[in-house]
């Protein structure tokens, strides 16, 4: 099933199939933020604040817009 | 053979054979920082483990600051060098007497006014205290690696002024001292924001030699509260301007993008580096205004100006001094706009000069509660001290300061008059 | 004098590396024109006095804000005579990724410094040492910058010497070019 990132419940599990905007999918390469990655939710922040994930032991938070580009395979 | 030429496509996907080849996981249950650090980050647990923190930090730094400016900095000035100093100066007052010692008589150093009195105990006596606990914390959070998770939990907030999180380091920084705080704010990307968080920085954040001397003067008369009230209308005034810039300057405001690194054991050495240079930065860059802020404000009480040429005017009759002169001139003003004393001219023009002195000279005003409130805002507000305003004239260029100097006197009347209105409303004014 | 720059992610634990290889004599300076600051530390390894340059900490060279674009500048500017390449052992290919990307576009001798060693070990993160030494063909040494473990074999000039002259032989482009070759064979013989 198909969702956006921001739109994973927490501790859920799944791999990146899709980042929209090329500026954004840049910027996540060279964190290995990447098509085909394994991705958990670990926090999303109220009032559309940042969500902070986890990929590879290694935790990262990016803006909910950003969230929005990256498309996961849950 | 040609040079190797990589994408970051292949690049990554030779990197993840090889992490396939060499690293392997060994499954094991969810250790206690790991645990530590999800309890941190996630908003429900983090906000209330977030306030935990900067209230503990406010109570390191009002407990150290306690401890060594009341335990034995006010002895120290007090009962052993304003004695001395008063004793060894020639007997008749005279005006270098007044300029360097400050009003004959006097029994601290707070009161004093004089160069050599109050210009060394504010810096050495109260702000030294005030400052160094809280680069000691603001070291610590960032070795341990906390910084980071603040500023995702504060991200919401700052990204409706158009700042994001990491814009709470450099306001962190602000409360202790805003020269560093400032200079924290070069590491934000875009020109508009660098430009917002200086101005709103330097408007509405009280430094902590600020703080030591609210600490000293208004806590202990009307209690805590009424300082955090103060703190919180500042902040309230940091939002306001902030989501109004945010509105009418043009660019951009990025977006949030930050690793969170693991948490680590902190250092003792890195953290008495940090705070060491943060300290001498202080040390040299601030202590020289503060002397000359004194220096500049007795000559300016002592000198009056006679149809044309200055002449002495003893401590008694000072309304003829030139600071007598300026708040006559100034009252209708300060009254009548801002609600307020007209003496508090004096602290006025020396918070140009240097904040903490102008609290601790507005403590010696007789005032109501109320208009001492507008009179500390108005004091945080009013203007940089000079120290900063330099630090702000380097970062922004000339064009930058005098738009930062047109917001900033436009808060200035808002925020004032906007207090005194409140007064009225309550019928205190 | 020999110059080193100690380069890697941010959040890797350099500065701690730094503090530990150059002590107290710290000069903290900012870079020209920007409004990043800099450390640079003084220290002697193997009795050769030694400039330690503590760079801002990127992910690439491909600049994505101001600290990186510093950090690619000081490659083509300093002409260090090393490079320390310090990685967080709890993300080994984020840290390669710089290490590769350098030895492609920069014929600097380098070492990796596998920091935060303890914490890699206790998250359960098990690094077969002995194949990455024969895969990257390069000094690798698993440090804990906190405690100091590890830094005096990371800091020994016989070693480093060994790589410079290695370098001489052989070009970081040509060497990167093994690594990957290396890499697409290990995965046949395993």
């Amino acid at each position: 099933m198909k969702k956006v990132l921001n739109q994973m419940k927490y501790e859920e599990k799944g791999r990146i199939v899709e980042i929209k905007t090329a500026g954004v999918r840049g910027r996540l390469m060279s964190m290995n933020i990447r098509i085909g990655k394994e991705v958990k939710m670990l926090a999303k922040q109220p009032l559309k604040g940042p969500v902070a994930i986890e990929v590879e032991n290694a935790q990262t938070s990016l803006s909910q817009e950003m969230a929005k580009q990256i498309v996961v395979e849950v | 053979m040609h040079k190797l030429k990589l994408t970051p496509e292949e690049r990554w996907d030779y990197l993840d054979k090889l992490a396939e080849e060499v690293v392997t996981l060994k499954p094991r249950r969810l250790s206690l920082k790991d645990a530590i650090g999800d309890l941190t980050i996630r908003p429900l647990t983090g906000i209330p483990i977030a306030l935990g923190i900067l209230f503990s930090v406010w109570m390191f730094f009002s407990t150290f600051a306690g401890f060594f400016t009341d335990g034995f900095m006010v002895p120290l000035f007090d009962e052993h060098y304003l004695p001395w100093i008063q004793d060894i100066f020639p007997k008749e007052p005279s005006w270098l007497y007044a300029l360097l010692v400050g009003t004959p008589g006097a029994d601290n150093c707070f009161e004093a006014f004089g160069v050599l009195t109050t210009g060394l105990f504010v810096p050495f006596g109260v702000v030294l205290w005030a400052i160094i606990p809280l680069y000691l914390s603001v070291a610590l959070l960032e070795d341990i690696g906390y910084l980071p998770r603040l500023a995702v939990l504060v991200d919401n907030i700052l990204h409706r002024i158009g700042l994001h999180g990491f814009a709470i380091v450099p306001t962190i920084l602000s409360f202790g001292c805003n020269i560093p705080g400032v200079t924290a704010a070069r590491i934000l990307e875009t020109k508009k924001e660098r430009f917002m968080m200086m101005t709103i920085l330097a408007i509405f954040i009280p430094c902590g030699a600020q703080l030591g001397i609210m600490e000293e003067t208004i806590a202990g008369e009307y209690g805590n509260w009424l300082m955090f009230a103060i703190i919180g209308y500042l902040l309230l005034g940091y939002f306001v301007v902030g989501w109004i810039l945010n509105k009418i300057l043009p660019g951009r405001s990025p977006e949030i993008l930050i690793d969170i690194p693991p948490y680590q054991r902190p250092i003792w050495k890195n953290l008495t580096m940090k705070t060491w240079i943060r300290v001498k930065c202080f040390l040299v860059h601030a202590v020289p205004f503060v002397i000359l802020g004194s220096l500049l404000v007795n000559i300016l009480y002592i000198v009056g100006i006679e149809n044309g040429n200055l002449t002495l005017v003893s401590f008694e009759e000072g309304d003829r001094s030139i600071m007598g002169r300026l708040s006559i001139a100034l009252e209708p003003i300060l009254a009548g706009w801002f609600g307020v004393p007209k003496e508090t001219i004096l602290p006025l023009v020396t918070a140009f000069l240097r904040k903490d002195l102008a609290v601790a000279q507005l403590s010696a005003i007789p005032m109501s509660m109320y208009q001492l409130f507008t009179s500390v805002v108005l004091i945080s507000i009013y203007f940089p001290c000079i120290a900063t305003f330099a630090v702000l004239w380097k970062e922004l260029g000339f064009r930058g300061l005098l738009k930062s100097i047109a917001i900033l006197i436009i808060s200035t009347f808002t925020f004032g008059g906007l207090l005194h209105g409140l007064w009225m409303l309550m019928g205190v004014a | 004098m020999f110059k080193i720059l100690l380069m890697g992610n941010p959040n890797v634990g350099k500065s701690v590396v730094f503090s530990r290889l150059t002590g107290a004599n710290v000069v903290v300076s900012n870079y020209p024109g920007t409004t990043v600051d800099y450390t640079k530390g003084y220290t002697k390894i193997g009795g050769e006095e030694v400039e330690v340059i503590d760079v801002p900490g990127t992910f690439s060279l491909e600049p994505k804000d101001v600290a990186e674009e510093i950090a690619l500048r000081m490659l083509k500017e300093e002409k260090p005579d090393l490079i320390i390449d310090v990685i967080d052992a709890t993300k080994l290919e984020r840290g390669l990724y710089l290490a590769f990307e350098i030895m492609e576009k920069f014929n600097y001798p380098l070492i990796i410094d596998l920091n935060m060693w303890d914490i890699a070990v206790g998250k359960g993160i098990e690094i077969d040492l002995k194949k990455l030494r024969e895969i990257l063909g390069i000094p690798v040494i698993p440090t804990v910058a906190i405690s100091g473990e590890g830094i005096k074999e990371l800091a020994d000039m016989e070693r480093i010497k060994k790589v410079i002259m290695a370098k001489e032989k052989k070009s970081m482009n040509e060497h990167l070019r093994e690594i990957l070759r290396r890499i697409k064979e290990g995965v046949k013989d395993a």
